[in-house]
């Protein structure tokens, strides 16, 4: 596959992210998707162009995932977020057999066996204990996100949070704050509760081989540390937890192509645009 | 607009718009409509004392706004909904309405709508839950009560020459709608799950025989018609609790995917299984309603290991899927139906032993996460390709 070009493109609820991918990661950015679902996603691709140096005429193959993945006027093909951090998780780390995602609006838990996916479970009807969760409470603490893991680490007696509703949990902590709770304590007890979901979702498929740990909420130390608690054991993060499923819909991309010159076909692009993706 | 015009696919798909449009017309003719609930009140009975049998449903597309002054928002939302529908003044056409034993919801559901709408005949069949030697002559037992209350109420009687009269009536529709699914056995299937389903809502809010010259048509039509679903990569089956709409299938379908079987109440469960003929014609329907129908409401005793019980409780679906080139199952399932929510641990347990793929799709009664639903179901498809 000299020379050529293959993009993937994850487009969460949160940020927009994206893999130039040529013998080698040739640009990777991760920006905004903006407040109009999707509104920036070209912009984002734009950079990560500006990155490997190459026009968007000269990408071979682009698979768009995540949310926003459906009438991106720029892929040639969708292909949902399981699979593609599936196969980017494999990227980096080859005996994974776990992975636990916690994004921006939701959190999954996927079991890979033999290189592929074999189940999967997702939370995805409320933000309750995704990273939308942490920002909330954040803001209710006025504590920056990025110092809420290293803040967590200092806790002594961390609380224990009941309600993993966002709303209620909010609440809770309004209340413990006025009672004098140091705020590290109840940061760790947040971590707690967010933990201890995410862990009981992911043992309904049965936890087994490395267990890769992705997302946004990836970057939380905090989390890490109570995450790897619940399971016993380390969880492996990749340098960027965010990039996995841009990742690996860039090397899907790739192996589509592939098996397509194999087999003597052409593969189907498409009329693709840089342009804007519009909801409505 | 009248439904006489109509024919084939056409008819179905008027009728599954408009419930209640045909019950609507014949009431206008002097015919009597009952209203019934679940698979499970023979119709054979309800028929042969001349009513017209009516399934009551719940709809998604109809807020429920009245039955929460009746019933709290934690109960099944397809009952909820059909209440409220109801007590909106949607099923006005019906004379009276009966319930069985089915799930344990509709145990009580029978009183309430009673209390709510007062029609002016109600019945309850208190049938067995378990399949044992005496389950048989209780619920005999029941149906000949259900019989008598509706004779007493009509001052009609019903003999078994009628009786074995309507089993022949009901067994050939049932041969039609068994044919009808052999059309999905073809690859690419010869109609849409998502067809097939407003067949099967349609049939059950008309009179029978007019059901199965709708099916003949239908029959003939897609068969010759050039333009059925055409080629996709995966045929699935649906197992679960009742689907109202088309909905849920339609979103599948939108994907690379062909519903092509179901287990489910508005499918094969309420016309797989046939009347056996027997020289009293109530043992035969007291053994179809009883045993035959397929709905994890019934408990079946048996001795055997929990391997050797689910060959004996699911090897159906594992012949289904055989017949019907199925390559994955959809274990979908509404909120708050326990009757299903219990059956799915036994049943991935089984598929997993049988090496099929299966996954578990729960939904609220409403299409209001279709997109995230739609997401599990592509990535099931992108798992099993």
């Amino acid at each position: 596959m000299k020379g050529k070009y293959f993009a993937g493109i994850d487009i969460g609820s949160t940020m927009t992210k994206v893999i130039i991918y040529s013998e080698g990661i040739r640009g990777q950015v991760i920006g905004p998707t903006g407040p109009e679902h999707r509104h920036l996603a070209n912009i984002v691709m734009e950079d990560a162009l500006a990155q490997a140096r190459i026009p968007f005429e000269a990408v071979d193959y682009v698979v768009a995932t995540g949310y926003g993945r459906i009438n991106v006027p720029f892929a040639d093909k969708q292909i949902t977020e399981i699979s593609c951090h599936a196969r980017g998780v494999l990227h980096f780390f080859p005996n994974a057999g776990t992975v636990i995602d916690i994004g921006g609006q939701d959190a999954k838990g996927i079991k890979i066996a033999n290189n592929r996916v074999v189940d999967f479970v997702m939370n995805d009807k409320c933000a309750a204990g995704t990273g939308r969760f942490l920002e909330v409470i954040a803001e209710t603490l006025g504590v920056n996100i990025k110092d809420m893991g290293p803040l967590s680490l200092k806790a002594r007696n961390k609380v224990k949070i009941s309600s993993i509703c966002t709303i209620f949990a909010e609440q809770e902590v309004v209340s413990q704050l006025s009672e004098g709770i140091p705020v590290e304590d109840i940061i760790a007890g947040l971590h707690e509760a967010i933990a201890g979901r995410a862990f009981r979702m992911a043992s309904k498929l049965k936890i087994e081989g490395d267990v890769v740990f992705t997302g946004g909420v990836a970057k939380n130390t905090g989390m890490v540390k109570a995450l790897e608690s619940h399971l016993g054991r380390p969880v492996y993060i990749c340098r960027e937890p965010l990039i996995t499923g841009a990742m690996g819909a860039a090397l899907l991309g790739k192996e589509l192509v592939e098996k397509a010159m194999e087999s003597g076909k052409a593969i189907k692009i498409k009329e693709r645009k840089l342009t804007t993706a519009r909801v409505f | 607009m009248t439904t006489a015009s109509l024919h084939g696919f056409a008819k179905a798909r008027k009728i599954y718009e408009d419930r209640g449009l045909r019950a609507r017309e014949l009431k206008a003719e002097g015919k009597k409509i009952m209203g019934y609930y679940c698979s499970y009140p023979p119709l054979e009975l309800i028929t042969g004392m001349d009513f017209v049998p009516f399934r009551v449903q719940g709809s998604i597309n109809e807020a429920i706004t009245k039955a929460d002054s009746s019933i709290p928002t934690i109960v099944c939302p397809i009952i909820r909904s059909s209440l409220d529908m109801a007590m909106k003044g949607k099923y006005d056409f019906m004379e009276g309405f009966v319930t069985a034993h089915s799930c344990d919801c509709q145990e009580k559901f029978c009183r309430i709508w009673e209390h709510e709408l007062k029609l002016p005949f109600h019945h309850y069949i208190d049938m067995p839950h378990v399949v044992r030697e005496n389950s048989f002559e209780q619920f005999k037992e029941k149906l000949i009560m259900f019989q008598k209350a509706m004779e007493a109420y009509t001052g009609r009687a019903l003999d078994r020459e009628r009786i074995q009269q309507e089993i022949r009536v009901h067994n050939r529709q049932r041969a039609l709608v068994r044919k009808l699914y052999d059309l999905r056995k073809e690859n690419p299937p010869l109609l849409s799950g998502a067809e097939n389903l407003e067949i099967m809502i349609a049939l059950m809010c008309m009179p029978i025989e007019e059901g199965s010259i709708m099916l003949e048509e239908i029959i003939q039509e897609a068969l010759s018609r050039g333009n059925g679903p055409g080629e996709k990569d995966t045929r699935l089956m649906l197992w679960g609790s009742p689907l109202t709409e088309t909905n849920l299938i339609q979103m599948i379908e939108s994907l690379n995917a062909h519903v092509v079987m179901d287990d489910i109440c508005v499918g094969t469960r309420h016309y797989w299984a046939d009347v056996e003929a027997t020289s009293d014609p109530m043992d035969g329907i007291v053994k179809r309603y009883l045993s035959e129908i397929k709905c994890p409401r019934t408990f079946r005793e048996s001795s055997s290991t929990f391997e050797e019980e689910m060959e004996s409780r699911f090897g159906y679906l594992k012949d289904f899927a055989r017949d019907w080139h199925v390559d994955g199952i959809l274990l979908q399932s509404v909120k708050y139906c326990d009757t299903h929510g219990y059956e799915v641990p036994a049943l991935k347990a089984y598929f997993e032993k049988i090496g099929l793929p299966a996954m578990y799709l729960e939904h609220e009664y409403t299409m209001a996460a279709e997109a995230q639903l739609k997401n599990r179901v592509e990535a099931f498809l992108e798992i099993i390709a």
